[in-house]
């Protein structure tokens, strides 16, 4: 286990620079560069900002001076917010991504779970029927459909939170909604299929054969096994949460990463890019990595060598 | 029929959605104001600024949401008024102006401060110009200041030649006798240089000099054994006289030089902190300012607070006790946050277009006023068909443009090269002109005045006889012949851009016959598109101007290697813009400019479409905020009232409503100036 776990650590640094490498002739193929507006700089000023920035030099010079920033794990400052640099931005932005990510993920896991697990148990039901329909529109009604929805009925029907920038409790409300709602579903429609699996199979007849009540057939052996989808959906997606996600910062107007993420992209603002893109490169590594620990602490047939 | 019951809780949910949704739309359509309305507590103004500003460094970006910040921040040596945005006094109490209109004295105030309580002096002024040209520095703006000497060299990094021990000049190679320049203002050393004859530049790179000096033979020979002297901080044309007086000269008249000064480029910035602190010296702990505020707390992304400094000169004159900047984006966000009353103002072309009908019912508060900012379709004139300007005018007779700002709802059409009702004494000089031209071309005034409006018929037979027939047939027009195929009309990806281009794009189909393929980009990969004429056919150009005067608008398509994004270049053009810029006399530069604008017209690179309108709004109890053609704020009239009968009412006549506070403040301090002329 030990060293299966320090191998992919191991692995984890090549592959974001890879990420890094691939990123970085990605931007330079892009048309455009991060100086160039609606009017017209003078050439004297366009060959200043080349110099400044190393562009006049050939391309494996700066490949070479960008990557060699990056080992050190420095990566410079932004082209765009001149004066702050990319790690800062990003030390910056985290929290406020993270919390509404985080928070949404465990409201999205407390309904989803709940319900997914009384629907599967329930198979056929009202409950399920209508849970899961419940379920399909979360999974369908888009986030900037929802948020604005939202805002319409609590923060203008009902005034009771703001409608959008970051401040207090209250303001955190809609947006954690707004995003636990997708995952909130598909968890709901994971477990339930989850748990549909397992309450069939030969080791909970066993565990009922055994005598044990059914509260304790389910909590200790069904929903073990019946969540782990559940589980290896977590990494991906806790990765993306707490990267950001654009639509319901834009819609709330929180200063999260994701929205940062877009516009550095919009802004050909190389450093922050690479930045950001290293950053996720190694967050969803070590979330995989994570789900793959975990299970094997969920389903004992599971083992690395 | 026979309905399903609703069940009790479902029904009682459906209720409570339904009545909240009511009562937020019948509120809104009932009261007065748009959402919540009541003043602030404090004596703050929370205003939406738009995008996050890039940097608290005036001179490094060229937006508008930052230059609006920098008003709070940073004072320079005049200031845009308030409701026209012409140049008012601010650290420079007074000023006096050459005759050739190239050379600036400016008086500066005793008691102006920077905000670690230093006083402000002329040398600040000199560091600040110098080191916004300092090639290092990287402004973007720097550009707007190219008219004062030797700056655009400095810049440039360029060399002066120095040849038995004194430098070249122009006289060294035409032969033209130096004139012999009266001083304005103390005749100074520096000054005298700067009057003398134009020294030669020349590249500073040697591979680019070289070649510079093979293309031309005589100015080689005059080189020959000469000495490059690099251009220097100190050649540039500012000069402290003393401590409180500051002199700027000009490579050559410029009129419109006085309106520029309020750019954020010229505005002051700290060398205490800029030199102790490098590239970190915005950040709030290092960062000294010079404006009616300073920093209280900076949150990226999230919130820019700024209050009144004590130190400021006019503090006495500052009613806000603090500005909230929040750099939101998303419009319906905006709207939302106005809605709640969570905002007081926001900036300018924000209300979408599916709100505007709603909106424009709010008279106290909605703002809706022409813009020095236009939309046009540049077409590639180097390009078939676009060469012929037949062809060109046909494409802009055939667009109903009336009609294309109806359906934009908030725009205004747009007829010329110079957005008309921005600056009243030039559409004077346009209308003289207009009218001398006409008798000149012997046109009946009913034709002279639609000469440039839609006419489909008219723009059918110029396609015709371009060799592009026009044929009608059962279901409307076509055009068979013409190149379809390669053309289009090209923009960047954007909703409002969009809609514009399919609308001019059924237009033309309708009217001409011809379906002009679109095509959308995202704005960095268009821009060099755009810029290094790829396209061909049609693609979009807005522009705003940088200052008030006409000629930000007329000198886009100035010089070989313009702005104007359609590959043209006429040296007449080029020459009546330069003549009129040597005019001293204003009404008649102005007709000058007018006759070059009409030349233009003539030539038509360039389909125009709209002016923009400012398109924001305001809670009727701010005051002393106007909707000026930049919308560009001086913050220290800004004031909130706290009594409702003295609240804004319908804004359409903003400008005319009188404002005894804003008024005497204006005049107070225009009063130094009006003095000093005396």
């Amino acid at each position: 286990m030990l060293s299966f776990i320090i191998r992919r650590l191991l692995i984890i640094i090549p592959m974001a620079l890879l990420v890094v490498t691939l990123t970085w002739g990605l931007i330079r193929i892009a048309p455009g560069n991060f100086y160039s507006g609606e009017k017209k700089l003078p050439a004297a000023v366009e060959a200043n900002i080349r110099k400044k920035y190393g562009l006049d030099q050939p391309w494996y010079t700066q490949y070479g001076m960008m990557m060699s920033n990056i080992v050190r794990g420095d990566f410079g400052d932004s082209l765009k917010y001149q004066g702050q640099s990319v790690n800062e931005i990003i030390k910056r932005h985290l929290p406020y991504s993270a919390t509404i990510g985080i928070l949404a993920y465990l409201l999205a896991l407390a309904i989803g779970l709940t319900a997914g697990t009384i629907a599967a148990l329930k198979q056929n039901s009202a409950f399920d029927y209508s849970s899961m329909s419940l379920a399909m529109l979360g999974l369908s009604l888009p986030n900037f459909v929802l948020g604005p929805l939202l805002v319409l009925i609590f923060a203008f029907g009902l005034y009771w939170f703001p409608p959008a920038r970051w401040g207090g409790v209250s303001s955190i409300v809609l947006p954690v909604i707004t995003l636990s709602a997708i995952y909130a579903a598909y968890i709901a429609r994971l477990t339930r299929a989850g748990m549909l699996e397992v309450m069939r199979s030969d080791y909970i007849r066993t565990a009922r054969a055994k005598g044990l009540d059914e509260m304790t057939v389910l909590l200790r052996h069904a929903l073990r096994g019946g969540i782990i989808p559940v589980v290896s959906f977590t990494g991906p997606a806790l990765a993306a949460l707490l990267a950001g996600t654009v639509v319901v910062e834009k819609v709330f107007a929180l200063p999260g990463l994701g929205d940062i993420f877009i516009k550095s992209v919009l802004n050909r603002d190389e450093p922050l890019i690479l930045g950001i893109v290293a950053f996720l490169s190694i967050l969803i590594m070590l979330f995989n990595l994570a789900v793959d620990i975990a299970y094997g602490f969920l389903d004992p047939r599971i083992r690395y060598e | 029929m026979a309905k399903t019951r609703p069940k009790p809780l479902r029904s009682a949910l459906i209720a409570v959605i339904f009545a909240s949704l009511l009562t937020g739309c019948m509120s809104s359509a009932k009261s007065k104001y748009f959402g919540r309305t009541s003043p602030p507590a404090e004596n703050v103004l929370r205003y939406v600024s738009g995008s996050e500003p890039e940097t608290l460094d005036p001179q490094l970006p060229d937006g508008q949401p930052e230059a609006r910040i920098f008003m709070a921040l940073y004072e320079g040596l005049v200031e845009y008024g308030p409701k026209d945005q012409q140049p008012i006094p601010s650290i420079a109490k007074s000023w006096e102006i050459s005759s050739k209109v190239d050379e600036f004295i400016f008086h500066l105030r005793d008691n102006a401060k920077w905000s670690d309580g230093k006083p402000i002096t002329a040398q600040d002024f000199v560091y600040s110009l110098r080191r916004g040209f300092a090639p290092e520095t990287i402004s973007r703006t720097a550009g707007l200041g190219y008219a004062i000497k030797y700056s655009s060299e400095f810049n440039g990094e360029k060399v002066f030649v120095k040849k038995n021990g004194r430098f070249l000049t122009a006289a060294d190679i035409d032969g033209t006798p130096a004139k012999d320049v009266p001083a304005f203002g103390p005749d100074t050393e520096f000054n005298r240089t700067l009057r003398g004859p134009d020294r030669i530049t020349l590249e500073g790179d040697e591979k680019k000099r070289s070649k510079e000096l093979e293309s031309d033979a005589k100015l080689k020979a005059a080189v020959e054994g000469g000495e490059f002297v690099p251009v220097k901080a100190e050649d540039i044309g500012v000069e402290a006289i003393d401590d409180r007086t500051l002199r700027i000269s000009l490579r050559q008249s410029a009129p419109y030089f006085l309106g520029l000064l309020a750019h954020q480029f010229f505005r002051l910035v700290p060398r205490q902190a800029i030199e102790a602190h490098g590239k970190e010296w915005t950040r709030p702990a290092n960062i000294v300012t010079c404006g009616a505020f300073r920093i209280k707390e900076y949150r990226p992304y999230d919130k820019l607070v700024v209050e009144r400094d004590p130190n400021y000169w006019d503090a006495a004159n500052v009613h806000l006790d603090r500005i909230e900047f929040y750099p939101v984006e998303e419009l319906s966000t905006i709207m939302n946050l106005y809605k709640a009353g969570s905002v007081d103002a926001f900036l300018n072309h924000t209300v979408p277009t599916s709100w505007i009908d709603e909106v424009r019912q709010y008279k106290d508060e909605y703002l809706n006023f022409p813009e020095a900012a236009t939309a046009y379709y540049s077409m590639n004139m180097t390009k078939a068909p676009f060469s012929d300007s037949k062809v060109r005018r046909a494409f802009m007779l055939g667009l109903d443009r009336q009609a294309l700002s109806d359906f934009r709802k908030i725009t205004k059409p747009l007829f010329g090269k110079v957005p008309s009702g921005i600056y009243p004494e030039y559409d004077k000089a346009v209308e003289k002109v207009g009218e001398e031209l006409r008798k000149e071309r012997g046109v009946t005034p009913e034709t002279w005045a639609k000469r440039n409006d839609f006419d489909a018929e008219a723009a059918r037979k110029l396609l015709t006889d371009a060799g592009f027939p026009v044929v009608k047939s059962d279901s409307g027009y076509s055009c068979p012949n013409f190149p379809t195929d390669r053309i289009s009309i090209t923009f960047n990806t954007n909703e409002n851009n969009r809609s514009v281009a399919e609308f001019i794009q059924s237009q033309w189909k309708q009217n001409l016959g011809i379906t002009v393929p679109l095509k959308t980009m995202e704005f960095k990969t268009y821009l060099p598109y755009f810029k290094s004429l790829q396209y061909e056919g049609f693609a979009q150009f807005l522009w705003s101007g940088d200052y008030m005067d006409p000629y930000t608008f007329l000198s886009l398509q100035y010089g070989k290697d313009n702005e104007g994004g359609a590959g043209f270049y006429d040296a007449k053009y080029d020459k009546m813009l330069n003549d009129a810029n040597a005019e001293l006399d204003p009404d008649k530069r102005y007709e000058m400019l007018a006759r070059a604008e009409f030349y233009l017209m003539d030539q038509l690179p360039f389909v125009p479409l709209t002016i923009n309108a400012t398109n924001w709004l305001k809670k009727p109890y701010v005051k002393g905020m106007y909707p000026n053609p930049g919308t560009l704020i001086p913050w220290k009239f800004v004031y909130i009232e706290r009594d409702q009968a003295k609240w804004d009412k319908d804004v359409e006549n903003i400008f005319k409503t009188p404002d005894p506070q804003m008024e005497k403040q204006l005049s107070d301090l225009t009063a130094t100036q009006k003095a000093a002329a005396k």
